[in-house]
C-alpha cells in the first residue's frame, strides 16, 4: 500500500487512469452509434409507408447501416488507425444518407405529421446530438491520454510499466460536419445552424 | 534512459505539455456561462419577479420531494453556438443533479435566437426521453412562444416537466415509453443499459483488471498492485465528465452530478 501511494505520487496512475477514461468514452461512442443503428429499421419502415417513391434513399440507408454494422469493432480498434478509419467512414456515411432521408419528409405532409415518425425523428435527433457529444468527449479523453504517453513524466512510465499502451486515434470533424445538416430538421428556419454535429472541435 | 542522453527532448516535452494544457479546450473556453444564482436564472430578463418566485418555489418543492434538480434558464445570447451544444456544457458546468444520480434537467430559453431546449441529465434519460421532451416543447411551450407569450410557455413547460418528474418511476417510465413507442420498440436493451455511466465505468474496470492481470503476470506477481492503482485512479477515471462546481449564491447549488450527454430535445419558434 505504501509502495502504491509512493508510486502514485510520481504519476504511475496517470496512464491507466487516462486509458480507462478514454476507453469509457469510446464505449459511449459505440453505445450511441448502436442506439442510432437500432432506430433505423423502424424509421425505414415508417417512411416506407408514406414515401414509396423514395425507395432509392431507403435502400441507401439500409445498405449504409448494414455496412456500418459489419465493421468489426474491438478493443484494438482505437489504437489501429486503419480499423478506426473504417469505423469512422462507415458511420459518417450512414450519417450522410440518414440526413438525406430525414430531409425528404418535407415533401410528404402525411409523413411529417405521423406520430411514429415524429417520435422517431426526435429520438434520432437526440441520438445524433449524443453521438456528437460522445465523439467530442472521446476526443478530449484521447488527447489527454496521448499527451500523457508522449510527455514527461508519463513517457517514463510508458517506456517501462506500460509498454503495451499505444496512442489512440481521434475523430475528425470533416465529413460528419458537412453531411449532416439535416439532423436539425425540426422546425428550424432555413439556414438554421446545426453545429451540434461538429465533433472534434475540442482539439 | 533515452532522456538522460537527450535533455533537449525533455525540455521540449515539458513545453509541449504546458502548451497542451493551456490549449486544452480552445473552442469551448470561448463560451461563457451565467452564474447559477438560483433555480431560475433569468439572464434574458423575460420573467417577472412573481413568476420567478412561483417557479423557484415549484422547483424547490420538486427537489425536496425527489432530489431532482430542474433549473429554468433564459439566455441573453447563445454566443453563436447551437443550443444543444451550449446546453449540455451549461449542465456540466453547473453540475446539476445529485452526484451519482445525475438527475438534473435544464429548461433553456434563448429568446433572441428563438430557440428552446430541454437538456436532460443521464440519470433522467429513461423518464424524460427525447420523444417526451420534444412532445412537451411542441405541445406546451412552443405554441405559447409563437403566440408571443414567452412567460406562459415557460410556466407551462416547467409545469409539464415537474409533473413528469414527480411521478413515481414506473408511471413515469410508462408515460415516457408511450411518447416514444415507435422508437422504443426498436432499441436494444443493451443500448438502454449502456447509457448508465456506472455500467460504462464497470466495463472500464473489467478491461483494466484484465490488462493488469496480463501485465502483472508477466512481471513476477505485480498483478496485485493493479487493483490498488485503479482505486487510486478511479476518481479521475470516471470523472472526466464530472464537474464538482457548486453554484453558489441564493442558497442553491448544483448537486455535483453534472453528467449531461445530450439527452433531451430542442425546438425553435
Amino acid at each position: 500500500m505504501a509502495l502504491s501511494l509512493a508510486l502514485g505520487g510520481c504519476g504511475i496512475n496517470t496512464i491507466p487512469t487516462k486509458r480507462v477514461a478514454a476507453q469509457t468514452a469510446w464505449a459511449e461512442v459505440q453505445n450511441q452509434y448502436q442506439r442510432r443503428s437500432d432506430l433505423i429499421p423502424n424509421l425505414v419502415q415508417t417512411v416506407q409507408g408514406y414515401a414509396q417513391q423514395e425507395r432509392g434513399v431507403l435502400v441507401d440507408v439500409t445498405n449504409a447501416r448494414a455496412k456500418a454494422t459489419q465493421v468489426q469493432v474491438n478493443a484494438s480498434t482505437i489504437t489501429d488507425p486503419a480499423a478506426f478509419q473504417r469505423f469512422e467512414q462507415a458511420q459518417d456515411q450512414l450519417t450522410g444518407v440518414l440526413g438525406h432521408l430525414m430531409s425528404i419528409n418535407e415533401k410528404y405532409p402525411d409523413l411529417k405529421s405521423n406520430e411514429n415518425f415524429l417520435a422517431l425523428q426526435s429520438e434520432l435527433e437526440g441520438t445524433e446530438n449524443r453521438i456528437a457529444i460522445a465523439r467530442r468527449d472521446y476526443n478530449s479523453a484521447v488527447q489527454s491520454y496521448n499527451t500523457e504517453l508522449a510527455t514527461f513524466p508519463g513517457v517514463l512510465w510508458a517506456g517501462t510499466m506500460y509498454k503495451g499502451d499505444k496512442p489512440m486515434n481521434m475523430f475528425g470533424a470533416t465529413q460528419q460536419a458537412q453531411s449532416a445538416p439535416a439532423v436539425n430538421f425540426n422546425i428550424a428556419p432555413p439556414g438554421g445552424t446545426a453545429p451540434a454535429t461538429t465533433p472534434g472541435s475540442a482539439q | 534512459m533515452r532522456f538522460a542522453r537527450r535533455p533537449v527532448g525533455l525540455i521540449a516535452s515539458f513545453i509541449l505539455a504546458v502548451a497542451l494544457c493551456l490549449a486544452g479546450a480552445p473552442a469551448r473556453a470561448a463560451l461563457t456561462f451565467p452564474a447559477l444564482t438560483g433555480r431560475v436564472v433569468d439572464q434574458a430578463h423575460i420573467l417577472s419577479p412573481e413568476v420567478q418566485a412561483q417557479l423557484t418555489a415549484q422547483l424547490g418543492a420538486l427537489e425536496a420531494k425527489t432530489s431532482r434538480q430542474l433549473v429554468v434558464v433564459t439566455l441573453a445570447s447563445l454566443q453563436g453556438d447551437d443550443i444543444a451544444d451550449y446546453g449540455y456544457q451549461l449542465g456540466r458546468t453547473w453540475g446539476l443533479g445529485q452526484k451519482g444520480l445525475n438527475n438534473g434537467v435544464l429548461l433553456i430559453v434563448a429568446p433572441n435566437e428563438h430557440k428552446v431546449r430541454i437538456e436532460v441529465g443521464y440519470g433522467l434519460e429513461p423518464i424524460l426521453t427525447d420523444a417526451l421532451s420534444n412532445l412537451i416543447l411542441q405541445e406546451k411551450v412552443i405554441p405559447k412562444f409563437r403566440a408571443g407569450d414567452i412567460q406562459g410557455g415557460v410556466v407551462d413547460g416547467t409545469q409539464a416537466l415537474v409533473d413528469q418528474l414527480s411521478l413515481d418511476p414506473s408511471t413515469a417510465e410508462a408515460k415516457a415509453a408511450q411518447a416514444e413507442q415507435a422508437a422504443q420498440s426498436g432499441a436494444s436493451p443493451s443500448a438502454r443499459l449502456g447509457n448508465s455511466p456506472i455500467v460504462l465505468l464497470m466495463l472500464g474496470f473489467i478491461v483494466f483488471w484484465a490488462v493488469g492481470a496480463v501485465l502483472g503476470g508477466g512481471r513476477g506477481g505485480l498483478g496485485w498492485i493493479f487493483p490498488l492503482l485503479f482505486l487510486g485512479g478511479m476518481g479521475g477515471g470516471g470523472s472526466y465528465r464530472d464537474d464538482d462546481f457548486g453554484g453558489g449564491g441564493g442558497g442553491f447549488s448544483g448537486g455535483g452530478g453534472g453528467s449531461f450527454g445530450g439527452g433531451g430535445a430542442s425546438g425553435s419558434w
